[in-house]
């Protein structure tokens, strides 16, 4: 029996079938009656997203982090630094290296041993909008021009996968890359490069009495990172005449045809990525999507300064 | 990617550890205690760390708990019964299949646990210290996948990811004889320190781990190395299997507490 034959059948059996197994036999059916009266079977409207939620700083051990969850798909980024030698082509830059990991905790797909397929897609997206959105200025990342340079090792597990797994990973990695602190280091004669103790406050007062002391050392205070428009992803799938934003997996495996958008917050498109599929998308379904992601951006954008708030606004009052 | 795991840690990932390296040099009790005869964290010698215990951290999973203890934060996930690998032998009763890894900013030095002996070494302790308890006989010839990701090191990691993955199995509904629970201890000098920090297990001159089911009153596993005195050995015994079955009567009163909330919701 193949799917498109079935829809009579279909139609004759919801009649009498109890609807989980009308859901199991019929998947694509149970979708499109639920579509055609313009809700999902979670109950969300077509087009709003699952209740997001940023957390900053959740792990110690790294210089930064950030727990994401979107709905029930959650990330956990997290950001280690070390010193590396510039290249030559760009003396004066650091680097940002970004990875994605799907441990075999996050879903019963993935066996231990063998990535998941997605994850060396969504690694590759997730370090393509990094880089091209700029979101992270290279610059500041150097230490002394030529000879040392901060590397940002990006990791994000996958602890949860539910679908949307890029819009998740990207908000992850931008928000650990956010609350990221690069410590206050200074460099010897010999050049190395030594972090200087105290964590707190007092590492200002540090900085200050060895730059007075000691002129030809390189004291680097702590800092953040500077703060530029940041990249959000919204994928949506589309059925039909019908477009769904942020679908869950069930839904991702269900709705072949799949639109992932990467917008900033000042409004440039950042990247546009629909892989394959059975179903052309036409214009408008892409003006359709890009408008979604537009009200998205804003609204990620407010969890997201609420969040960075709570974790660092104390912080900043301090300074 | 090769050349990303290639690179050398430069000079201030090492530096950075310096702080726990000058502690490991000078040994004894006068780094790891205080002047009143406390712990560093505030604690006494026969102290746990303050813990929170949690299941159903993952939606997608047949069961899984998420625990931090102290500084120290695992997640583990169960999958199954399900169909056992192709390769492996046929077995008339249920297997079990433990997986550990490190998230790479879990330690201090970025991804250092990856290349050690502990994950080859943790997988197999845990299938070992669960294996007991579990009984395999309820799902012949099907596998359950136990998977725990180290989130955050911060000492004790073994023992955190035994608790967690016993409630994690709770969780599943797979069938126990009892719940595991399990607590590392140390000791230096004369001072017994149950419920080790990362600092104090770099420090100790004996380690002593002890998987206890509480309510059979059966140890499933005992693991000591270092030289320990025959009293100090009983002292920590008797310390750690008191600290396990309060662990366990922590970890059911969650497992409880959830069952609870379920029934509030439907």
């Amino acid at each position: 029996m193949t799917i498109t034959g079935g829809i009579a059948e279909a139609d004759a059996a919801s009649a009498t079938m109890e609807v989980e197994a009308y859901k199991r036999l019929y998947p694509l059916q149970f979708y499109e009656r639920h579509l055609d009266s313009d809700v999902r079977p979670d109950g969300r409207p077509l087009t709003r997203a699952r209740p997001t939620s940023v957390n900053l700083g959740s792990i110690a051990t790294a210089d930064g982090s950030a727990l994401v969850k979107i709905g029930n798909t959650t990330m956990l980024a997290g950001v280690k630094l070390e010193v590396i030698t510039p290249s030559t082509a760009s003396p004066n830059q650091g680097q940002v290296a970004v990875d994605f990991q799907m441990p075999s905790i996050c879903s019963p797909l993935v066996r231990p041993g063998r990535p998941a397929e997605a994850a060396w897609v969504v690694s590759e997206q997730l370090s393509n909008a990094l880089v091209s959105s700029n979101f992270v200025n290279l610059q500041q990342l150097c230490i002394v021009p030529g000879k040392a340079a901060w590397i940002a090792y990006v990791d994000v597990y996958c602890l949860d996968a539910d679908g949307s797994l890029l819009d998740a990973a990207l908000l992850a990695a931008v928000a650990a890359l956010t609350h990221l602190q690069l410590p206050a280091v200074k460099v010897t004669e010999t050049g190395r490069v030594v972090p200087l103790k105290n964590h707190n406050g007092d590492a200002g007062q540090e900085v200050d009495s060895i730059a007075k002391k000691n002129e030809d050392q390189i004291v680097k205070s702590r800092q953040r990172l500077e703060r530029s428009s940041m990249p959000i992803a919204l994928t949506c799938v589309s059925h039909r005449k019908h477009l769904l934003a942020d679908p869950s997996a069930e839904e991702e495996s269900i709705l072949q045809m799949s639109l992932t958008v990467i917008m900033d917050t000042s409004g440039r498109l950042i990247s546009f990525y629909k892989p394959g599929g059975a179903v052309a998308a036409t214009s408008a379904t892409v003006k359709d999507c890009i408008e979604l992601t537009k009200k998205r951006v804003a609204e990620v954008n407010s969890i997201f300064e609420e969040a960075y708030e709570e974790a660092c606004g104390t912080e900043m009052m301090v300074e | 990617m090769a050349k990303r795991r290639g690179e050398v840690a430069a000079s201030y990932a090492v530096d950075a550890n310096s702080g726990v390296g000058e502690a490991a040099f000078s040994r004894g009790p006068a780094r790891l205690l205080t002047a009143d005869g406390d712990r560093h964290d505030g604690r006494q010698l026969h102290e746990c760390r303050l813990n929170f215990l949690k299941t159903g951290a993952v939606s997608s999973a047949a069961g899984s708990a998420y625990a931090e203890i102290g500084q120290t934060k695992v997640i583990v996930s169960v999958f199954g019964p399900r169909e056992s690998h192709k390769a492996e032998a046929f077995s008339g009763i249920g297997r079990l299949n433990c997986n550990v890894q490190y998230a790479s900013f879990a330690t201090s030095v970025r991804g250092k646990a990856n290349q050690g002996a502990e994950e080859k070494e943790f997988p197999v302790l845990l299938h070992k210290a669960l294996e007991g308890a579990v009984m395999l006989h309820t799902f012949p010839k099907t596998t359950v996948d136990i998977f725990a990701l180290i989130l955050q090191s911060g000492g004790g990691d073994l023992p955190a990811v035994i608790s967690c993955a016993s409630m994690a199995l709770a969780d599943a509904g797979i069938a126990m004889y009892d719940l595991v629970s399990a607590v590392s201890t140390g000791y230096v000098g004369k001072e017994v320190l149950l419920d080790t920090t990362l600092e104090e297990e770099k420090c100790s001159d004996g380690e002593m781990m002890v998987t206890f089911m509480a309510s059979r009153n059966e140890i499933t596993q005992l693991k000591i190395t270092g030289q320990w005195p025959d009293a100090t050995m009983r002292e920590a015994l008797s310390v750690s299997l008191d600290a396990c079955a309060k662990l366990a009567n922590v970890m059911r009163e969650c497992l409880k507490e959830e069952l609870a909330g379920v029934d509030e919701d439907e």
